[in-house]
């Protein structure tokens, strides 16, 4: 009856198919994800040569050399450790401080509130803060280390190869500790009472009902906490590039540090073979992850 | 609560006024930086180096702000960025309007698509929905660099290079995981029998999307909408690889602060604060919708 009818799209363009509604975003996660994603694999296979200032095939050689490159296995050894310890850290610090604070007592409101100040900082500028906290001549961190004896006069943080990892990963600490405790302590809230008053009644000890009521019951919100941390610290490159560059040397160059470092001295096929490295690992690992900690969306 | 009910299971509660101490001095270590990083822009020079350092009894001084805001700029003819010894020009508002832009112009995008997408993941279910929710996830995991040296020469060959609107598509992107998956999760709180009841009163699809659920969803979407606009506000190696000329946003440009004659620290600071008080604002207005957020709406508060 209704005259419009005649118009009217093709059934798969009509609203009541999903295609219309998801094709923006499919062209967008084409254009935008998969294009550059085959474009990566085509420029591992490529390198600019300066003599004929040209892309050229190069065919296996940038693979070849990625897996002789020691500074490479360097680099994916900084991300492993800086990704890893970094977790372990905000996790359990996170724990901790999602255990005191979550409490209903007045001020525990602003507390939390206060915590999530740090999420909003701009990676680059909280790294600027860092820096200059942790300057060799002014800085507050090396001067406080230096006063209780923890280094000696003349040492630095920045400047030092083994303290200078430690001197970053401490920026992610500060900055995304808080993430871990404002989702743990969601978590924590979300929490049924009655099994708690049970285990009260059976008078289990604290440390029993943390681990085998409290962890358990928080295992779907600690997977989720744990794979976006963990795909984050993965992809940092920020706090590096602002506080160390990667040195002192290349003790500090994460697998995406170096690869940008590449690029910009015109190695444009390696640059792009150390990332597509670092996305295929971060892929594999990541959905694993989802498939094993059973994480759903 | 939680921890109240662990130490009612120990008999001994800790003390309510050591917990609050505790609770405070945590905060207290976490805001610490935040202050030390506004008082530098408020400081002169011979009170940033100074140790032990100021951090309460210093000479106030918003010069670093003028410089950086150009405030003297309006007042006089004058170029403050001649008079500073190393030569640095350290006028930021047309950085401040760029970032301004493509924050927008980005949430907008990545808005406008992820609404739409996450109603039809959300009421409409496809084959293979699991594994198309996980192809989205998965364009999450991407490092920035990988996405970016492709780009790099797409953008070259295309004359998107240095445009906002090259950024403004590449931040879209970067949001658009994350708002489809929040926005579905906003979506799926909103009972099907809306929907239903208004379609079998004869109501097309899109009617009911954009009069019944968008404004049922509105706190949902604006909670998105300010997540997309952080993260764009805050990005920063899309853009340090993306622009070469002219072009940078505040992230960037703050890492610039460089002259001959040392660190312009009281400079940086000064844009630095500018940068972060407006998104402390915004998270603020969100907070309830905070870590649901940050999980991708895999949380509820």
């Amino acid at each position: 009856m209704t005259p419009q009818k005649s118009y009217s799209l093709p059934s798969f363009m009509n609203s009541d198919s999903s295609l219309p509604w998801l094709l923006p975003l499919i062209t967008m996660l084409i254009v935008f994800a998969i294009i550059p994603f085959f474009y990566n694999i085509y420029l591992s296979f490529h390198e600019f040569v300066p003599a004929k200032r040209a892309l050229l095939f190069v065919g296996w050689d940038n693979w070849i050399r990625l897996f002789t490159d020691g500074v490479f296995w360097g680099s994916l050894k900084v991300s492993l450790y800086y990704t890893f310890m970094c977790l372990l850290i905000q996790l359990v610090l996170g724990m901790g401080i999602a255990l005191l604070i979550d409490s209903d007592d007045p001020g525990f409101g602003i507390i939390r509130s206060i915590l999530t100040l740090t999420l909003v900082i701009p990676p680059a500028i909280a790294g600027m803060i860092f820096l200059i906290m942790e300057d060799a001549n002014y800085g507050l961190i090396p001067w406080l280390l230096k006063s209780i004896g923890l280094i000696g006069p003349e040492d630095t943080i920045l400047a030092d190869p083994t303290l200078a990892l430690w001197g970053v990963m401490i920026v992610d600490i500060w900055q995304w500790t808080p993430f871990m405790v404002l989702i743990l302590v969601a978590g924590l809230r979300s929490l049924p009472s009655e099994p708690f008053e049970s285990a009260v009644i059976d008078g289990a000890r604290p440390f029993q009902v943390f681990r085998r009521l409290t962890l358990p019951m928080l295992h779907k919100v600690i997977a989720v906490a744990v794979l976006i941390r963990g795909i984050d610290l993965w992809r940092m490159v920020d706090y590096v590039f602002v506080l160390t560059s990667g040195g002192p040397g290349t003790a500090t160059y994460t697998l995406s540090l170096y690869s940008w470092q590449r690029f910009t001295f015109v190695q444009w096929g390696y640059g792009a073979t150390i990332s597509l490295f670092s996305l295929i690992i971060i892929l594999i690992v990541g959905n694993a992850f989802i498939h094993f900690a059973k994480v759903k969306w | 609560m939680h921890l109240f009910i662990l130490q009612r299971l120990n008999g001994k509660e800790l003390n309510k006024v050591f917990k609050q101490v505790l609770g405070w001095l945590i905060a207290a270590i976490f805001f610490f930086p935040i202050y030390f990083w506004i008082t530098v822009s408020i400081k002169k020079d011979k009170d940033i180096f100074a140790l032990p350092p100021k951090l309460f009894d210093f000479e106030v001084s918003f010069s670093a702000y003028e410089e950086v805001f150009g405030i003297s700029r309006f007042l006089y003819v004058e170029d403050m960025g001649a008079v500073r010894p190393g030569g640095g020009d350290f006028y930021m508002m047309p950085n401040l309007v760029d970032s301004i832009i493509i924050a927008l112009g980005s949430t907008g995008l990545a808005m406008l698509i992820s609404i739409l997408a996450a109603y039809s993941l959300s009421r409409i279910p496809i084959r293979g929905q699991q594994h198309f929710m996980g192809w989205i996830l998965s364009t999450r995991m991407m490092p920035p660099v990988a996405v970016a040296i492709p780009m790099f020469f797409i953008y070259k060959n295309i004359g998107l290079m240095d445009t906002h609107l090259g950024i403004i598509i590449i931040h879209a992107l970067m949001n658009l995981p994350l708002a489809v998956l929040l926005m579905k999760s906003f979506f799926d709180d909103i009972p099907k029998d809306i929907d239903e009841a208004a379609l079998l009163d004869g109501a097309t699809r899109f009617f009911v999307f954009w009069r019944l659920i968008v404004p049922l969803a509105i706190g949902g979407i604006a909670a998105t909408a300010v997540l997309c606009f952080i993260f764009s506000w805050t990005e920063f190696i899309f853009v340090l690889m993306l622009t070469q000329t002219g072009l940078k946003t505040i992230p960037v440009v703050s890492t610039s602060f460089v002259t001959s004659t040392g660190t312009a620290w009281d400079n940086m600071a000064a844009l630095g604060t500018a940068a972060i008080i407006p998104a402390f604002i915004f998270i603020l207005l969100v907070q309830r919708h905070l870590v649901r957020g940050l999980t991708l709406g895999s949380v509820k508060q």
